[in-house]
Parts: C-alpha cells; structure tokens; sequence
C-alpha cells in the first residue's frame, strides 16, 4: 500500500544520497553532512557532478544558513513566523539533511503533557516489576538524546508555560533526569532541538524568558517578491500534485500567479500597482494557504471538472481562504472583489466565478 | 632614490594598519599623501595639535564660497595615520594630486581637452566632473553625487576582479583581501600583493568614466614625486588610492609628457583656501552622498582601536548598549552570539568573522529575530555618533570665525545644557544679542530659539540656547553665503526673496529680516512687494499679507529702523484690498468664504493697531460694499454688519433692519445660522449686553419649528462653540430669564407682559441644549 505523504529524507533520499557522495567539508559529529551540505540541501544549487539539488526553501539564503550555523553551537533553533510561511516544512528539511531522520516530533498542543516531552510509564510493567528502565516509555526527545539526532517540537508556543519549561533542562543541561531510578539520559553529541512557533495566533502561550534564552530566533518572512512566491507554490503544488496522483494538468505559471496576486494585495492591503488601498481580511492570507487554494482547485478539476484548471475551480477554495469571519471579510472581499478584481481584463473569468459562488 | 608606492583604500581600517606597520619599517624622509596640493596649508595640524577625528579641510573660495570641496578624515583614515607619523617625527609631508582650482573649474571629457566649465555653460549641461574624494554639501551637488557614485559602480574597474574571485562588489572584496586581519602579516608584501593586483588590472584596460581625469590626475602626482626627488629626498613614501599605484613608479620616463599634459590644462587663476572643520561619522558614511563614504564607520573605528578579540569586543558593546536601553542582556547572550558568528563564519568558508555575521549573530541570539532592534545597533555603533573637534588656535572658515568672534563679543557662551535669555530690547547690549539670534534664525542655525515671552510688551524677547556640535557643521555648511554670519544673512534673504511669488512670503521675511536689522535688504523686499502687488490679483494674499505689514510698521519705533517706504507700501496695498474686497467676496463657497471672514476679522484687527482715521474710514467703505452686494456669503454679511455696527456706520434702525432682515423666516435657516456666526465673530459679549440685540435673536430662535430647530442645532452650536465658557454660562442665565430685561424699562412694557410661560420653558429646553 503507498502511503500519503512521504517523509523528507525518503522523498528527497537521492538528493540526499549525492550531496553526502560530494560532499568535502567537515562533518560534524552524528551528522550525516557538514553545515554546508545542509544548506545547499535547503537552498538548491547544482552539484559538481551536475546533479541537480532541488530548492527546498526559496527566499533568504542567509536565513537557512544561520539556522543551519545555530544547530552547530549548542543553542537550540527556534522558527518563528506567521502561518504558513514554512517553519514547519523547513524544520523538517533540516531535520532530515542534519540527522537524516525527521520523524522525532513533538508536536505542542494544549493538551501536550510534561509526559509527551521527557517520559511515560508503561503501567502494566510498572506494576508487575516495579520501577525499571524497561517500564519507561522513551518520547522521541529521549530518543533524539540516545541518538543524538535532532528532535522537531511543533508549536511550541502552544503548549502551556509549565510543560514548555520542562525543556530547559534538556536545552541547558543536556540531560534528563529520571529521579524514579535515579539515573539520567544525557545527550549524545549531535542532539539538538527545532522548535517552531507563530506569532499570529490566538490562545499561545508566551516562552519564559529563561526559556527564550536557550533559543537563537530566526523569523521566516512572508515572500518578498511576487515571483518568489509564485515559484514557492509551483514547486510545492507540483510535487503535491504528484504525490495524491490527481489525474490533472500542473496549471500554467499565470495561473498561479493571479491567485498569488489576489493574495499579496489583500495581505499588504495595497494593490500592486501601489494605486488602490484594499482592507485586510482578518486570517493570515500565507502561502500555505496559496498553495491550498490551488491544490483543491486541482482536485476539483480533476473529478469534477475538465482535467484543467478553471477559474469555477478556483473561486470556492479561494472564497473559503479568505473570508473567514463571515461577516467582516465577506465585505472585505466582495469590496476587493468588485472595485479590483472586477476592474481587471484578465481576472473576468475569476471575477465570474466568484460572483456564482 | 628608492620610492615607496603603498596602495590604499580612502578610510581603510587594514590598509591604515600596514601603512601605520610599514612607515615604522621604512622610516622615509618624505611622505606625500594623494591630495591636492591646497591641503598643505593644513596638513601639519595633524595629530600634533588638538584636532581630534572625524575632520575634514574644507577647501572653498573665500569670494565665492559656493564651491567647496571637503577632504574628511577619520583616526582610521589611511592618510590621517600617514600625515599624523609624518609631524610626529618631523618628516616634511606634502600632498600630490591635481590642484583643486583645477579640478573644481575644469571638465574632462572622453574626446576632448580639458576646458573650463564656464566656457563650456553656454554650449550644454557640463557633465560632472569626478573626483573620488569630493563631496559638495549643497543639494544641487548632492544629486550630481549620486550620478556620482552610480557611475563609479558601473565603471569601477576592480569590480571586474570582485566578479572573477565570486564576490558581490569590489568593496566586499577588497574588504576581504586587503582590509581584514591576518591576510599577511608582514606590510611589505601586503603593499606587493596590491601593486601587483592593481597592475594586472590596469593591464586589463577596462575603461573608467575616471579615465579620461585620472590620466591628468597621475601625470600630476608623478610630477609632485620628481619635484620631490630633485630636492634630494631619497627615501620618498608615496600614500595613493590603489588603483594609481602602478602609474607612479615610472617617474623618469613620463617626464616630458607629463609636462605636456599639464601644460594642456586650462589656467585657472582662482586662489582657494583650506580650513579644517569638525565632521562626524553620520557623514562619513555614504548615506549622506558622500562619494568615498563608508558603509559602517563606527565599525571601523572599533577595528582600528583593537588588534584581537575584535568580534567578542564589539559584541560586548552591543550587549552594553542594549542594557543602556533597558534590554536583559546576559553574558551567555554575548557568548552565544560570538558562537554562532563563528560557525557561520566557518559555513560561508570565510577565515575571519565580518560584520556581516556579527550582525546576524546579534539579530538572532539577542534580538529574537527582531530586526527593529538591530536598527539602534546600526544608528548607535555601525555608524556611530562620533563629532570631530578642531582647537582655536587652528585657521578656521571665515563664517566661523565670525560666528565664534561675534558670540564673544556679546559675552554669551556655548553650553549643552538649555538656557533661557530673557533680553530687554531698550538696553544696547541685548538689542545687539537679540538681532544675532534672529539672524541666526534666518540661517536657520539651531542654536537659539524663540520662545514666547510672558510679558506684553514688545521690548522683550526670551530666547531659548542650547549648543551642539552638529549646529557648527551647519554653520560651515553656510559658509558659501558669505564670510560674516551679517553677509550670509543678506545673500540668504537675497535668494528667498528672488524665489518667492507670494506676497505673504515675502512680508513674512520682512518680518524676520526687521529684528535681524538686515536693514540692506530691506528696500529690496519692499521693492519686490510693491512688484508683486501690481501682478497679484489676489486679494486673499494681499489680505493674509497686510496684519502682518501693519504690525511690522508699528514695530518701528523700538526697533528704531526707518520704515517711511514700509508705510507708504501698506498704503498702496491697502487701498487695493479696499478697491478689491466687494468683487472678492462674491460668489464664494463657504470653505473660502469662512477663510475671507477670517481675514477680514484680522484686517480688522490690524487696522485698529494702525490708528490711521483715514484709512479706518475707507476700509469701513470698503465693507460697507459688500453689505449692499449680492452673492455674498452670510457669514461675510454677518461679518460686516457687525463690523459697521461697531463702528456706528450703522445707526441703530438701520442696523436692526438689517439684522431682521437677515433673520427673517423665508430665508434658509442654514444662511441664517452662519450668518449670526459672522455676526457674533467668536464673542458673545454683544448678547449679554445688547439687549436689543438680544432680543431679535431671541424671537428668531423662539419662531423656528422644532423640526428646523433641530436641523440647526449643529449650526448654531457651532457658532457659539468659539465662545468663553464664562460667556456660554451668562448667555445661558440670561436665557432663562427670557426675552426681556432693562430693555422693557427702556422701550416698552408690552413685550416683556406679552410673554408666554409655556413659550419659555420650550426655550430653556432648547438652549439649554444650545450651550451643550
């Protein structure tokens, strides 16, 4: 059976294969590639042999090499951004290049317990023989320390400030301690930890600042350019496409780039032309949600429509990314759609679509 | 006779260092310093008197001193260091370079011979000429800076090396190369590697917008280095920009078509002067246009001050900085980001930490990402803050000096610190100081401020002093209007007032060029007002002009100026706003109409301070006018009325005539209401004491509908909005009290028994809504 979704290091296992082959640097310790293979992983470039490694962030070089420099010191790494601008999918990456394993995840929640992060108990054991190591559920932080891998926390923020702070031992010491049995997990040379936080969310809990202290801080920005963006969502739409196996056309580069400019415009609450000022909507208006957009407009062409994609595809992903209060961002979208869209020659189609909706 | 060519980087931290290593090895008995040969005047001040870095010679013309040119020095300057070990051990240094007159006056261009720029006026638009060093301060010059510095981009030559060695520009790459620790330590073979990289690029031939100049340029430095060698010095260190370095090492073989290139130079005759002024980093850098500028002086700064440990140093400067400004900076901050510059520095394959890293480093470790704090790292330290200081005893700009003796004289100091200056007018000293300040004012150098003062009268003025260092660089940024601050205030108030085309604007520089006793120039801004006046036809402009000139003629007598042509002036304006005003109020909207009101309000005004029984006479004809005209606005019309109604041009009948009419019920309420808003002009006063008055509007506001009462309502408010708080409470008294009070003893008994209770109480509603 094949699965969904495939994990970085087996999707991009060749790439990953070839830049170890090449590479000549240093190589630090439990790593599987130096700092620089890492980066050249992330960003791209051709390798000596013509191999071509293919983009896995675009934007900031300079941003994926001070990430990739933190995770050589003993700070751990911290992403942080609005939604959708990739914290997650680099975080992964990295994890992937550095350990070549990205599945230690933590992912924070609400509900995340203190247990998620250091350790759990196996009750039946614990009953029958009495505390041992063997009655010790290792989480994949322990896991991470034996190894010494890099452990991926998602949303970290998002996890109550009580079971955050169970971090800073780790981070500081490099240890966990088990007082149960009085022993300890200390970290192997190569451990470290990526976390990724947004800024932009309701319900978060704030880092402590003793906690803050163990981070080095990188801010992933929203695209600067409208071409960048649009290369981000071809690439990921291209390769998602790929992976659910839809039976579609990958839409031409102009189509892409309307969807990302409605959506640039209406994040800067400008139009492009710097003439118009539009309203802001109240959600996010990332890229992930760009690439969402056009994603189900693929589905939707693909089983129910004519194998390309239209703009009666697009508009009802595209209406539901944007209005997302019902009342506010509806008249900020029906506004936005009739003094810009409607205005535009080639948005006629798009502009139609979404009227029908 | 050996020479010593050493190639440097104009402000480089690295090539300052060897040249500094490098002299100590040489030991030479001559040192010549590219440059022109103006500098030499000055260039013995360095490093032995009290000049303390960032400075820089001014070189200006001391007739015309609108084309300066500044050479500025940081203690990291190259050829600071270089002049600096020169006067410490007593070696004659001189500068090599084309003469400035000449290349201040002169323009090189591709296929012809230099000419003179005047010459070449007539014919088209002159293209810069280009002089890596120069930087102009005025902002016309500052544009041709920019074009500058464009084409110094596109043409610079050593980019092409950048490129081939995979770096952005040239400036990284030198930067790299030449100006970092630990390339070599030994200068001798750091000067080689220069000569030899320059050479090889020379070889390359890529042309240069700086070719045609430079050719000029070097033939004058060999020429500098002969003369040098046939007086006998045979140890001669030569200090240039990199690029020139392998044109001077042939001197002998040059010789006889050095001299012929020179002698193909235009003459100038011009003599320039050469002054040391302070500077400070902010100029230093290039985001004030300055063509040779530096990206980070601060950062410089702190490379040259320290040989090891330069990025844990900077770093703990940021720390410290940080913690001045409240932020929590631990030592583990400072440790931290020092390790991440490092593996940064080791991914991007570089041997030494840059401050590139550093600042990455910083943004991640001790800001959170946050890159509004780095900002404060870079306003504070990157470019630093740093004013430069030059002693007394030290030939200064002309402006200056003036500047400088006249604050003595008045016996006032330069302090930091604010201080008010309370000045009586009527004693001479005061007098003296108070016209100071105000042309200060018209320089619009920021050193003394007025404030209001509490008093009354017109003999005293406060004013508010506090010095800063920055105010002297713009005092020497005026340098080029004229030698004492009296002159410069003069061609200042020659230009604005040739650039000015309303009458408003020049009356106001009347008024500031009065108290600055600019008394030279004030037949000219009469002159240029009468001019204007006999253009304009705009009356508003003349009225928004003419309190100003009123008051400025009752100012006369204590500032003991002659101001018969002044009065003759207002007169002439007068009678055209008098002539005018009926046609310029008609047919106004009520934007522009309430603007004319306002005016007239303070014409009025002005007019009462004139005294003049003549003039009072025809300006109340003049609105007179206006009454009896059609299409004008209410609140004009409320306007005049009352203006003449206080004049007594209107008797008493004519007056409540007038007003009924305008009250009456068939006009629109709305004109109505803003006609009482002209009418009561901002002052109640009339109501609480006219009671006839009162009681027209009394009857007006009692025969409105609720509805249209309603409609009014912000109207009305409006107009009784300007009105005291005391005014607005007595009004509201007299309301309730009704229509009536000593008037029904005066005229007749039957109104005040003819009131309705039921009538009243409505009406204490409404007013009492009225005053809010």
């Amino acid at each position: 059976m094949s699965i969904i979704r495939n994990n970085a290091e087996h999707q991009f296992a060749e790439e990953l294969e070839e830049i170890i082959k090449q590479d000549t640097n240093e190589v630090p310790a439990n790593w599987s590639m130096s700092p620089q293979a890492v980066v050249t992983y992330l960003m791209g470039e051709k390798l000596k042999n013509g191999f071509e490694v293919t983009p896995k962030y675009i934007g900031d070089r300079r941003l994926m090499e001070i990430a990739v420099a933190t995770l050589t010191t003993d700070r751990a790494l911290l992403l942080y951004g609005i939604p959708g601008t990739g914290k997650s999918w680099v975080s992964e990456h990295i994890a992937a290049a550095v350990s070549g394993d990205s599945t230690l995840l933590i992912q924070g929640t609400a509900g995340t317990s203190e247990e998620a992060i250091r350790y759990g108990w196996n009750y039946a054991k614990l009953l029958a023989d009495g505390p041992s190591k063997d009655a010790i559920v290792e989480t994949p932080m322990i896991r991470g320390m034996k190894t010494g891998k890099c452990v991926r926390i998602e949303e970290l923020t998002r996890m109550s400030a009580d079971v955050q702070d169970t971090l800073i031992t780790v981070l500081s010491e490099k240890m966990l301690p088990v007082p149960e049995l009085d022993i300890q997990y200390q970290a192997v040379r190569g451990f470290n930890v990526i976390a990724t936080a947004n800024n932009r969310d309701k319900g978060v809990n704030e880092l402590s600042s003793a906690l803050k202290r163990r981070f080095n801080t990188v801010i992933l920005p929203t695209p600067k350019t409208a071409e960048e963006e649009i290369n981000i969502v071809k690439t990921r739409v291209s390769s998602l496409a790929k992976n659910l196996e839809l039976p579609v056309q990958i839409p031409a580069v102009t189509e892409i780039a309307r969807i990302v400019k409605i959506f640039r415009e209406l994040r800067h609450g400008v139009t492009e032309d710097g003439k118009t000022k539009v309203k802001s909507p109240t959600g996010t208006m990332s890229t992930a949600e760009v690439i969402s957009v056009v994603n189900s407009g693929l589905a939707l062409a693909a089983h129910f429509g004519s194998g390309e994609l239209k703009a009666n595809d697009i508009a009802s992903g595209l209406i539901g990314a944007i209005v997302k209060d019902p009342v506010q961002d509806e008249v900020i979208w029906r506004e936005y759609l009739e003094t810009v869209v409607k205005t535009r020659e080639d948005f006629r189609d798009i502009y139609r679509a979404c009227k029908e909706q | 006779m050996p020479i010593h060519i050493l190639g440097i980087r104009h402000h480089g931290v690295g090539s300052a260092k060897m040249v500094r290593k490098r002299l100590e090895e040489l030991k030479p008995d001559m040192i010549l310093i590219e440059g022109p040969p103006e500098l030499d005047e000055v260039l013995p001040f360095i490093g032995v008197s009290g000049l303390q870095p960032p400075v820089s010679i001014m070189i200006y013309n001391e007739k015309d001193s609108s084309k300066s040119t500044f050479y500025p020095y940081a203690s990291f300057s190259p050829e600071w260091v270089a002049a600096a070990f020169a006067n410490q051990h007593k070696i004659p240094v001189r500068s090599m370079d084309l003469p400035a007159n000449v290349s201040l006056a002169t323009v090189f261009r591709q296929d012809q011979k230099p000419i003179l720029e005047e010459k070449l006026k007539e014919e088209d638009v002159p293209e810069p000429t280009i002089e890596e060093l120069v930087s102009s301060e005025t902002e016309k010059e500052d544009d041709v800076n920019e074009e500058k510095a464009m084409q110094i981009i596109h043409s610079d030559p050593m980019s092409h090396l950048a490129q081939l060695a995979g770096y952005k520009n040239s400036e990284v790459w030198w930067d790299y190369m030449f100006e970092s620790n630990g390339q070599t330590d030994s200068p001798e073979e750091h000067f080689e590697a220069v000569m030899m990289a320059m050479a090889a690029l020379r070889e390359e031939n890529i042309s240069s917008s700086l070719d045609v100049q430079n050719i000029y340029r070097e033939a004058y430095m060999r020429q500098i280095i002969r003369t040098a060698q046939l007086e006998l010095y045979d140890n001669i260190v030569v200090i240039c920009g990199a690029w020139h370095g392998p044109a001077l090492i042939d001197t002998e073989g040059s010789a006889k078509g050095d001299a012929k290139l020179i002698k193909s130079l235009p003459k100038v005759r011009t003599k320039l002067k050469a002054s040391w002024i302070p500077w400070t980093n902010d100029r230093l850098s290039m985001y004030s246009g300055y063509g040779a500028g530096i990206s980070s002086p601060g950062w410089y700064e702190h490379l040259w001050a320290h040989d090891e440990d330069i990025p844990i140093k900077w770093l703990t400067k940021v720390a410290t900085l940080f913690r001045e400004q409240g932020q929590d900076m631990s030592t583990a901050h400072v440790l931290e980001a020092y390790k991440l510059s490092v593996s940064l520095c080791q991914l991007r394959g570089k041997s030494h930490v840059t401050l590139a890293e550093l600042n990455e480093a910083t943004l991640t470790v001790m800001c959170m990402g946050d890159a509004i704090l780095l900002e404060l790292i870079k306003k504070e330290l990157i470019v630093g803050d740093a004013i430069g200081q030059v002693p007394d005893d030290i030939p200064k700009v002309p402006l200056q000096q003036d500047f400088e003796k006249t604050v003595k004289s008045l016996r006032l100091r330069l302090s930091a610190a604010p201080k008010d200056q309370v000045l009586d007018l009527r004693k001479e000293n005061e007098l003296k100081r108070s016209v100071f300040f105000h042309r200060l004012q018209m320089l619009e150098i920021a050193w003394a401020r007025p404030k209001s003062s509490r008093t009354k009268g017109t003999f005293k003025e406060t004013w508010m002093l506090k010095w800063d260092p920055s105010i002297m660089i713009s005092i020497i940024d005026k340098a080029y209007l004229g030698n004492t601050v009296h002159l410069a205030c003069l061609s200042k108030v020659d230009q604005l007032c040739a650039n000015s085309k309303k009458i408003t604007e020049v009356s106001a520089l009347l008024g500031k060029a009065l108290p600055a006793e600019l008394k030279e120039c004030i037949d000219k801004l009469l002159g240029r007002i009468d001019e204007l006046s006999t253009i304009s036809i705009d009356v508003q402009d003349l009225m928004t002009a003419l309190p100003k000139l009123i008051t400025i003629s009752r100012y006369g007598d204590v500032r003991k100026s002659d101001l018969t042509i002044l009065n003759k002036v207002v007169d002439r304006l007068l009678t055209k706003v008098f002539i005018g005003l009926p046609n310029a109020c008609y047919g106004l909207d009520e934007e522009n109409s309430e603007q004319v009101f306002m005016l007239i309000s303070d014409l009025q005004n002005a007019i009462k301070i004139n005294d003049n029984k003549e003039v009072t006479e025809s300006w109340l004809d003049a609105i007179a006018k206006v009454l009896d005209k059609k299409g004008v606005h209410d609140i004009i019309l409320g306007c005049t009325c009352r203006l003449l109604l206080d004049a007594e041009r209107l008797d008493y009948e004519e007056a409540t005539q007038t007003i009924s009419l305008a009250l009456s019920t068939a006009n629109k309420p709305q004109n109505v209401a803003s006609w009482i808003e002209g009418f009561l002009k901002g002052s109640g006063m009339i109501l609480i004491y006219d009671n006839r008055l009162w009681n027209l509007i009394y009857d007006w506001v009692n025969s409105l509908d609720q509805e249209i009462f309603m409609d009014l309502l912000p109207y009305l408010r409006r107009a009784f909005s300007r009105f005291e708080h005391g005014e607005r409470r007595q009004i509201g008294t007299k309301a309730k009290k009704g229509k009536t009070s000593e008037v029904q003893v005066l005229e007749s008994e039957e109104n005040s028994e003819g009131w309705n209770e039921e009538a009243a109480v409505d009406i204490f509603e409404t007013l009492g809504m009225l005053m809010g």
